[in-house]
């Protein structure tokens, strides 16, 4: 009986280990990736590869601060993931509450229809947005990523809150209405509050998607427009790669989404599935 | 409700919820719709990129004819390197994912830090992604430090022989979470009761995990594959940054395969007909186990 208690707590034990064996495993190249920005050039390339004990410095970052204007491209990946977001919740929001409230002919019919464009991808599309962009005089702007980024940011955020809203008790509003409120008042003052938490995450899980976005942007902009993800050609020079700046890049460019991203990491997995399975 | 208060009757019961849709539908199904009509016209014609628009010549169905039918086309190759690349992530994808979901399916402090950390590189950006990752598979990279010290040899992964699985083992660091995350959701509803009733009638664990788990999983299983194969099927970024397409065409997918004959061959019918024709392989694939998996999960 002892024996067979100490064999299931070495067992346990050992699966413990193993599971944190795991996880570190899949966090070793991210973690490798952000100290590798503070490593000098020689340090880079050091065979074996240098993991612990190297002397630091911020010579990358100064670099991409002065020389590369990297701040011009946080604030063009900026301006264009809050306006793409907001604009899509505030497109988003009515739809939602209709499709999780009333019920009409075609209903799912229309809902699948949003998600089958959410599936187009975009290098698909990029090269007749192109042509589009060209004819409207947009290339290379800010407000096209932001407007075409809806094509895919709208489906998702309906499929995503009408979990949530469907997730509110319809009686609550109901014993509002019955109070003399109107729907919108109802809607308003009892479930807008309270599916204020999964807006925010609907809203910061767009931002990731916008912020990390490259096909498009990478072929819809050139100089005015162009974000942080698209800046990877800059590493690319004639006397090879620059890869101390793009380090020190990607981990700026990085910073911001894996801190949102733990933020409403209780939300991860009906994000992942579009609402479909919850966590 | 608001039906029995005077004056609302007459507005018919479509209305409200029409209205409060339009916008998102207008937005949406115009942008798409715009889309729609010029790709369907550049894949019709015959235009060199960065050529004007009106140099463009009326080719009819001449692309798709070409891709399709013509003894130089590289469109079949490409759907092989995406059959490769699709079957090469999603099925270790699939079983490894299961596995440290059965391994995380346990009481164990610090879970929550566990899963958490798996978000990580998911959520990086995959044009980062892709650089580093052609930082450590280069002859002298981190990888190769790895193989070397397991198994004494390093290997060319810029060739084409490796390259491709370069970017599918890229993949599977990047979206193994996504399988142990939903899986690991899934495992932790499954209902008591069966496995309980089993362990009564003396089944083995081995047992249980073959007639329970797996069954009851499958459904969800599906929809987890699903939604992967749509994101492998466009996936463009990664493979881009990593290798172009090349060497040759050894990484070539059909994303690739779009972007090399539109903006290195020029040819924007041709790239447009690709497009098209991916589009029709994601939408048709998708329905098709969208229906699969609902047969399945009907008969369960």
């Amino acid at each position: 009986m002892k024996l067979g208690n100490l064999r299931a707590l070495l067992s346990s034990r050992f699966l413990d280990l193993l599971t944190i064996g795991v996880v570190a495993a899949f966090l070793f190249p991210y973690i490798f990736m952000v100290s590798s920005a503070f490593k000098t050039r020689l340090d880079t390339f050091a065979y074996p590869p240098i993991f612990w004990g190297f002397t630091p410095t911020l010579e990358h970052f100064e670099n991409i601060f002065s020389d590369m204007n990297i701040l011009f491209y946080m604030k063009n990946s900026t301006i264009i993931a809050v306006c793409s977001t907001l604009l899509t919740i505030l497109i988003s929001i009515p739809a939602t509450y209709s499709f999780a409230r009333f019920r009409f002919r075609y209903k799912e019919g229309v809902a699948y229809g949003f998600l089958f464009l959410q599936m187009v991808p975009g290098i698909s599309i990029v090269f007749a947005l192109f042509f589009i962009a060209g004819s409207l005089n947009l290339s290379d702007t800010h407000i096209f990523l932001i407007v075409v980024y809806l094509l895919w940011n709208v489906p998702y955020a309906i499929w995503m809150m009408r979990g949530f809203v469907e997730g509110i008790p319809v009686e609550l509003e109901e014993s509002a209405m019955v109070d003399g409120a109107s729907r919108f008042k109802a809607f308003r003052l009892i479930t807008l509050p309270l599916m204020a938490g999964g807006i925010a995450a609907t809203a910061i899980l767009i931002f990731i998607g916008v912020w990390n976005e490259f096909s498009v942007a990478f072929f819809l902009t050139s100089t005015e427009a162009r974000t942080m993800p698209t800046t990877i050609a800059f590493f690319m020079t004639h006397s090879g790669i620059k890869w101390g700046p793009m380090f020190a890049t990607a981990t700026i460019g990085t910073l911001p989404v894996v801190i949102f991203a733990l933020l409403v990491r209780r939300y991860f997995i009906s994000a992942l599935t579009f609402g479909a399975v919850k966590g | 409700m608001s039906g029995n208060r005077i004056g609302r009757r007459r507005r018919p019961p479509w209305l409200a919820p029409a209205l409060l849709i339009i916008p998102a539908f207008l937005v949406v199904f115009a942008l798409a719709a715009y889309s729609a009509v010029w790709l369907l016209q550049l894949s019709m014609v015959k235009l060199t990129f960065g050529d004007p628009f009106r140099t463009a010549e009326w080719a009819g169905l001449e692309n798709y004819q070409w891709l399709l039918f013509n003894e130089f086309t590289t469109f079949w190759a490409s759907l092989r390197v995406t059959a490769v690349y699709v079957v090469g992530t999603l099925a270790p994808e699939l079983v490894i994912g299961f596995l440290i979901a059965l391994l995380l399916n346990r009481k164990m402090r610090g879970n929550s830090i566990f899963t958490a950390a798996l978000i990580i590189p998911m959520v990086l950006m995959p044009s980062m992604v892709g650089m580093v990752g052609r930082l450590y598979f280069s002859p002298y990279g981190l990888i190769n430090y790895f193989t070397e010290s397991l198994t004494g040899i390093r290997h060319n992964w810029y060739g084409a022989d490796l390259a491709l699985w370069a970017a599918v083992l890229v993949d599977i660091w990047e979206w193994t979470p996504f399988f142990i995350l939903i899986l690991l959701a899934g495992l932790q509803t499954l209902p008591v009761e069966p496995f309980e009733a089993a362990r009564v009638d003396g089944a083995s664990r081995l047992q249980s995990f073959v007639h329970l788990t797996l069954p009851l999983m499958l459904p969800l299983i599906m929809t987890t594959l699903i939604l992967r194969l749509m994101d492998v099927l466009r996936l463009f970024d990664v493979i881009f940054v990593m290798f172009g397409g090349g060497p040759g065409t050894a990484t070539t997918t059909l994303p690739l395969y779009i972007y090399r004959t539109t903006l290195i061959q020029r040819d924007v019918g041709r790239g447009s007909a690709a497009s098209v024709m991916l589009i029709i392989i994601i939408v048709s694939l998708t329905v098709l186990l969208i229906k699969l998996r609902d047969r399945i999960r009907y008969e369960a």
